[in-house]
């Protein structure tokens, strides 16, 4: 050592030692040393403040609101998340109720009742009832979906909400723009992307479900379209046009 | 329940009892501050919107087995960033769209607005331009307020280590604001990784 040398403590500072000085990395004893000469080294003070006008912009960056339509997206998925999956009946629970009601027995009203048990249950196609939290997917898709399309009820659209909300899939209308000309034929509104969007069979036909902001929290609205005949001048390719609210 | 009279802790625990709008009440409360944390993280709204779904939906499920040890925004924020940070993993080397200029309902500044939307975007648009290592660290102490302390809890590293991406974030917005302009030379520091020369100076500057 000749005494001239420099130490890591002497200026001129980089700006990384500085930026550590200011943001407190360094431990106390080399903070202690550094910091009065730093402050007695006008450029170096500086770059302090400079810092500081760096972090005054960054906590005067104005909140961002939520946008409406991803507020209801979101909204529509805990609403269907709180909704309880439609149970899934066996054959022989199903036999067993029938029989209960009907107060009826034998092997042939039996064998009856089981089917139309089942003609009753409207079921997601994935029930997930038996899988442990956290293990049911939320994720939206586009895909198009392989296998037959969601079976659905007349009457008991809302059972199928939580699968459809999973999809963003227009099956036979192709895009949104086919969407918004059918849904423009039953004199609905809408130029925006729909919450959820599936292909569904209904009496064994092949239809277009759309979930879309019910006008409310917590609420949406169930458009269930034909994708033969829907458009801009057909109000009757509207099949069905319902709002639904949540309950557990 | 009256939902506006209500802790977030009581929404949780109703919410475990079975009142069916309680998450979306405590869901309503947070969203906003949410919102801007994926949305900055992220940098991509439709992005930013499948996180927070997905974060919600794995909430709503887990919050029967919240504890109140924590807060429950600490918790509902934890499970947010956790979503936000899984999804820039995956998406690692993919581009990602600018952030809208403003958002609805932004509030508008009738005095200076040209200048103080200008300063906003230049800020923005310097904070999309670090790593995300250093972004997000950033985003949860500078912009929202997160102590050292909860950021590290949040990211799940070390005190130490948020202060120091921190730092080096810092820098670097420094250098890209213009609020070192002449003090880079001074301080002797070679440019880094930012992109200076590409970057807009702010032109009202007082020193």
């Amino acid at each position: 050592m000749t005494g001239t040398e420099r130490t890591p403590l002497d200026p001129p500072w980089s700006l990384d030692l500085l930026a550590d000085l200011h943001a407190g990395v360094l431990d106390e004893r080399t903070e202690a040393e550094l910091r009065p000469r730093v402050m007695a080294d006008p450029d170096a003070r500086a770059v302090l403040e400079a810092l500081d006008a760096t972090v005054m912009d960054l906590h005067n960056l104005p909140p961002i609101p939520m946008p409406r339509e991803v507020a209801d997206r979101i909204d529509a998925a805990l609403a269907a998340e709180a909704r309880p999956a439609a149970p899934v009946v066996s054959l022989d629970e199903a036999r067993k109720r029938r029989n209960r009601r009907l107060g009826l027995g034998g092997g042939v009203l039996a064998a009856a009742a089981a089917a139309i048990g089942i003609a009753l249950v409207v079921a997601p196609q994935n029930n997930t009832a038996d899988q442990p939290p956290g293990a049911q997917q939320t994720q939206t898709s586009d895909k198009p979906v392989s296998g037959p399309p969601l079976a659905v009820k007349e009457g008991e659209f809302a059972a199928a909400v939580p699968e459809v909300l999973k999809a963003q899939n227009y099956g036979p209308l192709d895009n949104q723009d086919r969407l918004a000309g059918c849904l423009k034929g039953g004199g609905i509104t809408s130029t925006a992307k729909p919450l959820g969007i599936s292909p569904v069979s209904l009496k064994g036909k092949t239809a277009v479900m759309a979930i879309l902001p019910g006008g409310a929290p917590g609420q949406f609205r169930i458009v269930v379209l034909d994708p033969d005949t829907c458009g801009p001048d057909n109000p009757q390719g509207v099949i069905a046009d319902t709002t639904i609210k949540p309950t557990r | 329940m009256t939902a506006a009279a209500s802790s977030d802790a009581d929404l949780i625990s109703a919410h475990a009892a079975g009142d069916p709008y309680a998450f979306s009440e405590l869901v309503k409360r947070h969203r906003d501050r949410m919102w801007a944390v994926a949305l900055r993280t992220l940098r991509d709204p439709e992005e930013a919107a499948d996180a927070l779904q997905e974060a919600f939906i794995s909430a709503f499920r887990a919050a029967s087995s919240f504890r109140a040890e924590s807060q429950v925004t600490t918790w509902l924020h934890r499970i947010v960033v956790n979503a936000c940070l899984d999804r820039m993993r995956r998406r690692q080397t993919r581009p990602t769209v600018p952030l809208p200029e403003a958002g609805p309902g932004e509030p508008v500044a009738p005095r200076d607005a040209m200048s103080e939307r200008e300063t906003r975007l230049m800020v923005q648009d310097a904070l999309a331009e670090l790593p995300e290592e250093q972004r997000a660290p950033i985003v949860l102490v500078d912009v929202e307020g997160y102590s050292v302390a909860e950021t590290a809890q949040l990211l799940g590293i070390a005190e130490g280590t948020v202060k120091s991406r921190c730092a080096r974030g810092r820098a670097k917005l420094a250098k890209v604001l213009g609020h070192l302009r002449n003090q880079i030379a001074d301080a002797n520091v070679p440019a880094d990784g930012v992109n200076v020369q590409a970057q807009p100076r702010r032109q009202w500057e007082d020193r």
